[in-house]
């Protein structure tokens, strides 16, 4: 526990120091507590952003129903995503005026619910939008990449043409409107909403392909695991409902301070257990969605949906939100002893797990999915070492390349018949028409690996190095980290010495063997690729190079991962202030006192990361390049068996699907049919009985239905004779006991008028008035 | 609590005895002229006397008889008319009684302009319906 | 009396277009007499906006009342209308188009779409009564009309038994509870609601019972009106009568007088209060004993006694006529709930709840009727007009859903609404009333009626399942083909949007019905106020002289 102790002391300087440390950020403004700053206003214009999309959806619907046979659905998502990017864009404009603080953009009243007088007896959850910087970041690039891949998408998705085209562009739109909700959402219910949004349109996507048992089999996967983690994720909204009395983030960060006061002075015991499980149970809900230990199993799978969806939803946005609800919610992880280790060791482990299962694959998309989950893990790491900008800085530049190193690995599959297999494919760069995939690829690859200086992975996985190194609690995650770097950056230029460079060869995928989205689909003779109705391996078939929609994406996607340097060059840039200027921004550590072998912490892991990476790309060349003739051998090849049965556990994914299988899948199965049994004798039985019961009063019922008037009518005045001696019984018998002493003799000459006092006479007050008119009348 | 019964009867009824005077009133009318007729009328009977319409002529068949529903659309239209009677007579006659410089009696012929609508637009209608053509 | 007027524009807008119609109704020209139709909705709408932009709110314990009715009316009316479409005198169109001449005296069209007016106003009436008698005419102006659509509405000997049997019916109804307006009268002397209420009250607070002769007024009075709303024990003409009505105005029996009955019910209950606990009045927010004794029974036998027999049937109308009972019964539950404490929310006024519930109910079963009404049978034989019948066997809707995906679409969606589904509109209706029983302790009521629920679902879950899972053609001889009227497709599918969008942003709805279901104890404030003008005049009290609670005296 001395770990923990000087996390502690660590987090009393960051707490304690706050005021230091905006002084230091040039722009962020003194901010205490929760490091949420005041509310300003903002035009309800902005809260447009998520509805059209929506409207994007609902047109596509209207396509798929007129049956339009045209790219009509993809001009209209792109021009209605372009829109939504746009207005993202107005409203960085506005948060960027006014630094550190929030807005709340209010479109409908959604849930509103009270169940007695005080306030906190109500639910309220309204459709209105919170608007930080932590909101804009996400948005821009939540936004931005779904317009650049939704014009992928026209042309990769071209041979669906019909109803599977309207289909796609539906469950795309619906998916951004449900990230929008999630990432804009001013409270937890809809940010539930959202998550559940994005978790319905994944499962939609990855099964897009739903004649293919394996595409949904993926999705079931995908949807299944996902399920484990809402269920924390709900548990914790609620708890949190419980605990604060509100869902809005606003009035939980308010009432989260006193909290955050006793967890600066250390004094957790004094802070209510229940208060420290939300974000436990909120990260186990980021683990779901974002694809972490023990919850990872999904994502690597998900890649049977097309590639636009893996570069979209499971790559760039979508497994991002767990890393963006612990962000947002990072003033209740400060108030939890626990939590943010447990999402800096989850992290940890995912990263270097994924990383060697990466190492090991052969199938380029797989590779780059397992990266994905190493790379979250990164940023898991990068909150969970209280380092705060990391995370989300890695997640900006990540969603970038790596949606780049998909739509590549996307062209690559669309070009050669669904060919993935890095032995089966080489020296694509030399091929004509791949320049710019190869280009792309290059560009893709460097970022992730991280090479130093040029790139912007290489600065914001830096940061994460950097703060894991300088918090004394996390130097063991710091190593993790740094091998996980390594291990990256040799898989990474892995794919890319084989398939990109050396000697040119391909064979054309086919779908028996090869994860092949679409080759299927391609068999329905498409006029313009035509190569499948050739059939492969005749000497006719040629691959076909990107057109002009892949390729300019790539080239803008390659522009823009560039770009990013600028916003992590300096370490309190302009992503800094993003994240900082936000709710995120509760943990800043102000002043990093670990240092790394006498270093800085953070100067040392420029060095250090750098030199990693190099070393995992030398041998990446030397391994996969360096003399290398065949696509299918390489000098890997030779040190296999050097390490005995791991590289097999390893291309194996360390059998962690099987053992999820017999720890849970076949208890769970047993058990259904030991409750399948129960459910037919006893529950039915019962159910029988309560079905039996109604129906038997409804023959007897019946015969009084016999259309006869003067029968209804006898039955009707029977029925009221009935009611009307029930009530003379009550009134009898209501005078005898109780109120018989109380009531007075009645005056008979008009009904039996019990008395009002004299007093008050409310009678003659009520009827004084009416006389008097009377009267008046009459004379 | 002192309670002291109140007599509702006093303070209800004695509004209604203008009622009951002309309740009392239409019933002895009635029963006046029917018992006096019978005690001092003449009472002479015959068979002649006691056919339908005394007019010498035997009455045929069954009184039974389908006969034109327009018969009852002309006695309905013929209510419109006399319940607008009923209503306008009352009226007119307050109406001079009305200060009529107030705005008051410009709602007062409103309302009695209203009620004429209706009453022509029910014509219309019975005009319209083909009430008024016996073809 | 110029308030009374103000009040009553929408009304009159209604009155005006009745006149209208009338007239154009009968014109010789086919293409004039089609405008029926297009005015009604005219007159509709702009009654609609009058009741939607006036804000007196009458002298009753329920002020603001009268304005959610009034909108609802218009609203859900104009749904109704779209259903009319062709209900009238299809056979005589049909018969003109073939070149007959047309004969005014045997067109129905403009009395149809004037009765049709004038039962709607008749509802509005209702929703803004503040007297004994206007309560009384505006409760017959909604029945009258609907005993000669009944008869009307096709050409079958069945329709012309269900007129009868509904106008008897009816009158024994009327009568009853114009016996109990009688008896109130003479207990509290007056017909003023505000009155009645404020001498009942009053009495109740001094002797702690509201006093026999009230009270009898009070039951008779409620009796009576059960009639509208087709509860226990003045239900039993409902099937027979929804059976025998085509479905359009079927669809309007089940909304129009239901409403102008819990309207009445709300106007008449809350003369007596919920102000008594177990120390008598003011020492609590419940009914009156034996009132609530006597609306508690009719609550438990009308839902039971209608889901139990809609089990049974076949006949698509016959379920929903029953499905119709049943409804009553749980908004019953509202009403016995109460408005609970002061300044409650939709969650715990259970006034507001049946409000809301009568709007959800409406769409829903708009949704549901129309359905059958878009639809009919022709016999494959012939294609003479004699040879087209209303649908109504459920296995005439047999895999409807390959044949006009949107119908069954509309169904499912309405019958699950029905049933109360999440996230769909009548969840978000029936949620309430739940909420406001269980607020005032009505646990056992909350049982029974959770209970029923489930009950319902069997049928409910029929309809759903006839037209979407069992595949294959109706085993009828006849084919069930879509009716020539597409207004009555386009009212199910909108009332089937609005099922669904409502059910996911009804927040504002709900805080209509809100607002409409507040709940004001007659004060001496009121009494000052209304004799100011005139005695069966209409004010609007400024809230804050509104005082609130039984101890606000």
């Amino acid at each position: 526990m001395s770990g923990l102790a000087g996390q502690l002391a660590i987090m009393h300087e960051t707490l304690g120091s706050l005021a230091l440390a905006a002084g230091d950020a040039a722009h962020a403004q003194p901010r205490f507590g929760t490091g949420v700053g005041a509310k300003f206003d903002v035009p309800r214009l902005f809260g447009l952003i998520p509805f059209i999309p929506l409207l994007a959806c609902a047109l596509c619907g209207l396509c798929a129903a007129m049956k339009v046979k045209t790219k009509l659905p993809a001009a209209i998502t792109v021009g209605c995503l372009l829109a939504s990017f746009g207005l993202t864009i107005g409203l960085y404009a506005q948060v960027h005026a006014n630094p550190g603080d929030f807005a709340i953009i209010h479109a409908f009243e959604w849930i509103n619910f009270q169940w007695g007088q005080s306030e906190a007896q109500s639910l309220t959850a309204n459709f209105s939008f919170y608007a930080d910087s932590l909101t804009a970041l996400w948005m821009l690039f939540v936004t931005g990449l779904a317009t650049l891949i939704a014009l992928y998408a026209s042309e990769y998705m071209s041979h669906d043409v019909g109803q599977g085209y309207c289909r796609f562009f539906m469950a795309f739109s619906l998916f951004v409107f449900s990230m929008a909700c999630l990432v804009m959402g001013d409270n937890l219910a809809l940010l539930f909403l959202g998550w559940e949004g994005v978790g319905l349109c994944s499962y939609l996507l990855i099964g897009y392909f739903y004649k293919k048992p394996s595409a949904v089999a993926a999705a079931k996967k995908a949807f299944v695991v996902n399920r484990i983690g809402d269920l924390g994720l709900s548990l914790g909204v609620m708890l949190a409902f419980v605990q604060f009395g509100s869902l809005e983030y606003a009035e939980i960060f308010r009432k989260a301070e006193p909290f955050l006061a006793l967890a600066r002075d250390g004094q957790w015991q004094d802070i209510p257990w229940t208060v420290q499980l939300i974000p436990i149970l909120l990260t186990i809900g980021a683990f779901g969605k974002s694809a972490q230990l023990p919850l990872y199993v999904w994502l690597p799978d998900a890649m049977e949906g097309p590639t636009p969806v893996s570069a979209l939803i499971h790559a760039a946005t979508m497994v991002t939100a767990g890393v963006y609800l612990v962000a947002r919610m990072f003033p209740l992880f400060l108030v939890s002893e626990h939590a943010l280790t447990i999402v800096a060791w989850g992290g940890a482990l995912t990263a270097l797990l994924a990383a060697t299962i990466g190492m090991a694959q052969f199938d380029i998309k797989r590779i780059m999915a397992y990266s994905t989950v190493s790379q979250l893990g990164y940023m898991f790491c990068g909150l969970g070492v209280m380092g705060v900008m990391g995370g989300p800085a890695h997640v900006f530049t990540h969603a970038f390349f790596k949606a780049m190193l998909f739509l590549a690995c996307g062209a690559v599959m669309h070009g050669f018949a669904g060919q993935l297999d890095l032995r089966k494919l080489s020296g694509l760069g030399k091929m004509p028409g791949w320049r710019i995939v190869t280009v792309a690829m290059f560009v893709g690859c460097i970022n992730l690996a991280g090479v130093p200086f040029i790139t912007a992975g290489f600065y914001s996985k830096d940061t994460i190095l950097g703060d894991a190194f300088a918090n004394p609690a996390m130097v063991p995650i710091g190593w993790i980290l740094l091998i996980t770097a390594g291990l990256t950056a040799y898989y990474t230029f892995r794919v890319f010495f084989r398939v990109f460079v050396g000697p040119a060869y391909y064979e054309p995928g086919d779908e028996l063997h090869a994860h092949d989205d679409h080759s299927h689909d391609h068999a329905h003779a498409n006029k313009d690729h035509g190569h499948d109705s050739h059939g492969h391996g005749h000497s006719a078939w040629q691959p076909h190079p990107p057109g002009w929609a892949i390729n300019t994406v790539l080239i803008l996607l390659t522009i823009l991962s560039f770009a990013a340097i600028v916003t992590v060059f300096k370490a309190d840039g302009w992503l800094y202030r993003m994240v900082t200027n936000s709710s995120a921004g509760a943990g800043i550590a102000a002043d990093h006192h670990h240092k790394f072998f006498g270093f800085d912490a953070h100067a040392a892991m420029k060095v250090v990361s750098g030199i990693v990476a190099i070393a995992g790309i030398a041998v990446a060349f030397v391994l996969h390049y360096s003399g290398r003739t065949s696509a299918a051998t390489s000098k890997a090849d030779s040190l296999v068996p050097m390490l005995g049965p791991i590289p097999r556990w390893a291309q194996n994914k360390w059998y962690v699907d099987e053992f999820y299988h017999f720890l849970f899948v076949r208890p769970l199965w047993l058990l259904s049919v030991v409750f399948a049994a129960i459910d037919k004798v006893l529950v039915d039985g019962l159910v029988n009985v309560f079905g039996w019961v109604p129906k038997a009063l409804a023959k007897t019922a019946r015969p009084l239905q016999n259309g006869v008037l003067h029968d209804y009518a006898l039955r009707m005045a029977g029925g009221v004779a009935l009611l009307l001696l029930i009530i003379v019984l009550m009134v009898n018998r209501g005078d005898r006991t109780s109120a018989a002493a109380s009531i007075p003799p009645t005056d008979n000459s008009i009904g039996t008028l019990p008395a009002a006092p004299a007093a008050v006479d409310p009678i003659a007050v009520s009827l004084d008035p009416i006389r008097a008119k009377a009267q008046e009348a009459v004379r | 609590m002192p309670t002291a019964p109140i007599t509702l009867a006093a303070t209800d009824l004695s509004s209604y005895l203008p009622i009951l005077i002309l309740v009392g009133m239409a019933v002895t009318f009635g029963v006046f002229n029917v018992v006096a007729s019978n005690l001092l009328g003449p009472s002479r009977t015959g068979k002649v006397k006691e056919k339908t319409y005394e007019s010498g002529m035997d009455t045929i068949g069954s009184a039974h008889k389908r006969f034109n529903v327009r018969f009852y659309i002309i006695a309905m239209v013929f209510l419109v008319f006399d319940i607008e009677i009923i209503f306008l007579y009352p009226w007119a006659v307050t109406f001079p009684n009305i200060d009529q410089s107030t705005p008051d009696a410009l709602l007062w012929l409103g309302r009695i302009l209203f009620f004429v609508f209706t009453t022509v637009v029910a014509y219309v209608y019975g005009v319209r319906k083909g009430v008024f053509r016996f073809d | 009396m110029n308030n009374v007027i103000a009040q009553l524009w929408p009304e009159i807008a209604l009155f005006v277009t009745t006149c209208l119609v009338m007239v154009v109704g009968l014109s010789k020209d086919r293409g004039t007499r089609k405008l029926c139709a297009p005015i009604s909705a005219i007159g509709i709408i702009v009654a609609g906006y009058l009741a939607a932009t006036t804000s007196v709110d009458t002298a009753t314990t329920l002020p603001f009342m009268a304005k959610y009715g009034k909108v609802l009316a218009a609203g859900v009316g104009l749904l109704l209308l779209m259903l009319m479409a062709g209900t009238a005198d299809r056979q005589l169109e049909d018969a003109v188009d073939r070149g007959e001449k047309f004969e005014p005296l045997r067109s129905t069209r403009a009395e149809f779409y004037a009765f049709f007016l004038f039962s709607l106003m008749g509802l509005m009436l209702c929703a803004g009564a503040s007297d004994l008698i206007f309560l009384f005419l505006a409760l017959e102006l909604t029945s009258l009309p609907t005993y000669v659509m009944v008869a009307l509405s096709t050409r079958r000997d069945r329709s012309m038994e269900a007129g009868v049997k509904y106008f008897f019916l009816g009158a024994m109804g009327a009568a009853m509870f114009l016996f109990g307006f009688a008896l109130i009268y003479g207990a509290t002397g007056s017909t003023a609601l505000a009155d009645v209420a404020y001498t009942i009250q009053n009495r109740a607070a001094g002797t702690g019972s509201i006093g026999p002769l009230a009270l009898t007024g009070l039951v008779l009075s409620l009796l009576g009106v059960m009639f509208k709303i087709a509860a226990v024990p003045m239900h039993f003409y409902t099937a027979d009568v929804y059976q025998g009505a085509a479905s359009s105005v079927t669809a309007f029996l089940a909304f129009v007088p239901k409403c102008a009955g819990f309207f009445a019910i709300m106007l008449l209950v809350g003369c007596a209060g919920w102000a008594f606990g177990p120390d008598g009045y003011g020492s609590g927010t419940a009914l009156p004993p034996e009132l609530r004794i006597l609306l508690w029974t009719i609550a438990v036998l009308t839902m039971t006694v209608g889901n139990v027999l809609a089990l049974l049937q076949t006949s698509v109308k016959r379920i929903l006529a029953y499905s119709s009972i049943a409804h009553s019964g749980y908004m019953l539950v509202g009403v016995i709930a109460g408005p609970g404490p002061a300044e409650s929310t939709l969650a715990s006024n259970g006034l507001a709840a049946v409000l809301f519930y009568l709007l959800t109910y409406g769409v829903m079963s708009v949704g549901t009727f129309s359905v059958v009404a878009a639809l009919e049978r022709r016999r494959r034989a012939t294609a003479a007009d004699a040879a087209i019948d209303e649908v109504d066997h459920i296995d005439e809707l047999r895999g409807l859903w390959k044949r006009q995906p949107h119908l069954a679409a509309v169904m499912v969606i309405c019958a699950l609404g029905l049933l109360g589904l999440p996230p769909l509109l009548g969840f978000l209706g029936k949620l309430p009333l739940f909420t406001s029983a269980l607020g005032a302790g009505e646990i056992v009521l909350v049982v029974i009626l959770g209970l029923n629920s489930a009950i319902a679902a069997a049928y409910y879950l029929r309809l759903v399942s006839v037209p979407f899972l069992e595949s294959g053609e109706p085993s009828t001889p006849d084919a069930v083909v879509p009716t020539p009227f597409p207004s009555r497709a386009l009212a199910g599918v909108v009332a089937a949007v609005l099922v669904v969008v409502a059910g996911l942003a009804g927040g504002t709805l709900g805080s209509h019905a809100e607002r409409a279901g507040t709940f004001r104890f007659p004060t001496k404030t009121m009494e000052a106020t209304r004799h100011a003008s005139q005695p069966t005049s209409t004010v609007s009290v400024p809230p804050d002289a509104a005082e609130r609670g039984p101890n606000a005296r």
